[in-house]
């Protein structure tokens, strides 16, 4: 049976990997590919590499930083997101070296091109990512470029499912701080028969747990918790102690 | 350990890296070409491979790539296909209408049993004694496919289960094998088992 993922997040802002608060505050890290060095190192289950700057920009994917990435030769799958504006953005992100690509403007500015992606690439590698909080009136989906809400509805309207593999579901509002992932969010389950990636404010294996435990959530991704200590992600396993993960992996070096 | 010759076949499809890394990181010789010469010296030929079926058989039909490589598998060079790479083994694929694919292993492409895609790591089943892959019985590999490999029992070496389903994950004719997960994705386990691969296949 496939195990429940547990995906460590890069944010890159400017080349640089950051810490992210609430999608408003951001802190240097250092260079994502050492960070990316180390969850692999550290046995993730995937690693996302999401470039927050690119859309909003008009720069297209962030090749340079997938071409520093992709020299380390990772054996751990890697998806990227991030300025990917149509079907040419995401093969040139996959023969960079991802693996999978996420998705977000895309889905507010031309829907109709995941059908062309997804045809090229396979549509088991294109994931949509939907920021989202509870609002006074239910939920509502964040354009993160010039943050203007939506209704969820409007948002779910424009998404061409068929095309998708998976639905990452990012807390925005809670992004950055310990244990807040506001789990009323899961309802978004109910709307559609997607796998659910959840992201933002997941930092603490009890809370890790409860969200796995869902049966429509296949992955959680967790940022800038893991880089606070070595091998936070094994921690963080060994902590869920759960069969539906898988056991956590310890480099041995020769 | 004895050091062997990889070639990687470049088709212009997909990024090689990952691939090229892990068999450097096994102290094999690696080379990524189309090169007619290049392949045939090599001790294994690697066809790794993502995207759609009828487009990657399209791009290795340029040239003539296709029915080279089918002639040196059948001169019993060691071969191993790759995720789309073990899928382009087979008589056909159904995926986008019907392709012709190099024929090596007899069986067909068909898409999953019971579900859309199979994305995430899973264990891998052994169902014969296999030397090479054998020991990766019980072991999880990094899948991410929405079509499998519906081959004879005769070439399955391996499945998984998912769903009360189970499909083919690896098969073996031979020296040719193929492998529908990313071994190159797959972290120790990926590496243990193309280790075994590359070291055995031809002797085993």
């Amino acid at each position: 049976m496939l195990k429940k993922r547990l995906i460590g997040v890069v944010t890159v802002k400017n080349g640089w990997a950051v810490q992210s608060f609430g999608y408003r505050r951001h802190l240097p890290l250092g260079r994502p590919e050492v960070l990316v060095q180390n969850l692999d190192r550290w046995g993730a289950d995937e690693i996302l590499v999401q470039c927050i700057d690119r859309s909003s920009s008009g720069l297209g994917p962030d090749l340079e930083v997938l071409g520093e990435i992709s020299k380390l030769g990772i054996a751990t799958p890697l998806i990227y997101a991030g300025g990917i504006g149509g079907r040419e953005d995401a093969v040139k992100v996959v023969s960079h070296g991802a693996d999978r690509i996420m998705v977000d403007a895309m889905v507010w500015d031309s829907p109709q091109s995941l059908e062309a992606v997804a045809r090229d690439l396979g549509t088991q590698a294109v994931i949509a990512h939907l920021p989202v909080r509870m609002g006074e009136d239910g939920l509502e989906a964040l354009d993160y470029r010039d943050r203007v809400e939506q209704p969820l509805g409007s948002w779910l309207e424009r998404l061409p499912l068929e095309w998708v593999s998976e639905l990452m579901v990012t807390d925005w509002s809670n992004e950055g701080s310990p244990g807040s992932f506001d789990e009323r969010l899961l309802t978004v389950a109910q709307l559609l028969d997607k796998p659910i990636l959840c992201f933002g404010g997941i930092s603490e294996a009890v809370q890790l747990q409860r969200v796995l435990a869902h049966p429509q959530v296949v992955a959680a991704g967790v940022g800038n918790f893991l880089s606070y200590q070595e091998h936070a992600l094994q921690t963080l396993k060994k902590q869920l102690g759960s069969s539906a993960v898988r056991t956590p992996h310890y480099e041995v070096r020769r | 350990m004895n050091r062997k010759t990889v070639a990687i076949v470049d088709y212009g499809v997909g990024n090689h890296t990952s691939v090229l890394r892990t068999f450097q990181a096994l102290g094999h010789r690696c080379r990524v070409s189309s090169e007619r010469e290049i392949l045939a010296a090599a001790d294994v030929l690697v066809l790794p491979g993502v995207g759609a079926f009828p487009a990657a058989m399209s791009a290795l039909h340029r040239d003539g790539l296709a029915s080279y490589l089918c002639e040196l598998a059948r001169q019993g060079k060691p071969f191993v296909g790759l995720c789309l790479g073990m899928q382009l083994l087979a008589d056909a694929s159904l995926e986008h209408g019907t392709t012709t694919g190099l024929g090596l292993i007899p069986g067909t492409v068909r898409p999953l049993p019971g579900m859309d895609w199979h994305i995430g790591w899973n264990s891998l089943e052994t169902v014969q004694h296999d030397p090479l892959i054998a020991p990766s019985d019980g072991e999880s590999f990094y899948f991410n496919h929405s079509l499998v490999f519906d081959v004879p029992a005769a070439y399955q070496a391996a499945i998984c289960r998912e769903r009360e389903s189970s499909f083919t994950v690896a098969v073996r004719r031979g020296n040719v094998v193929g492998l529908q997960f990313h071994p190159e994705k797959s972290q120790a386990s990926g590496k243990q088992l193309l280790s075994r691969l590359v070291e055995g296949l031809g002797h085993a």
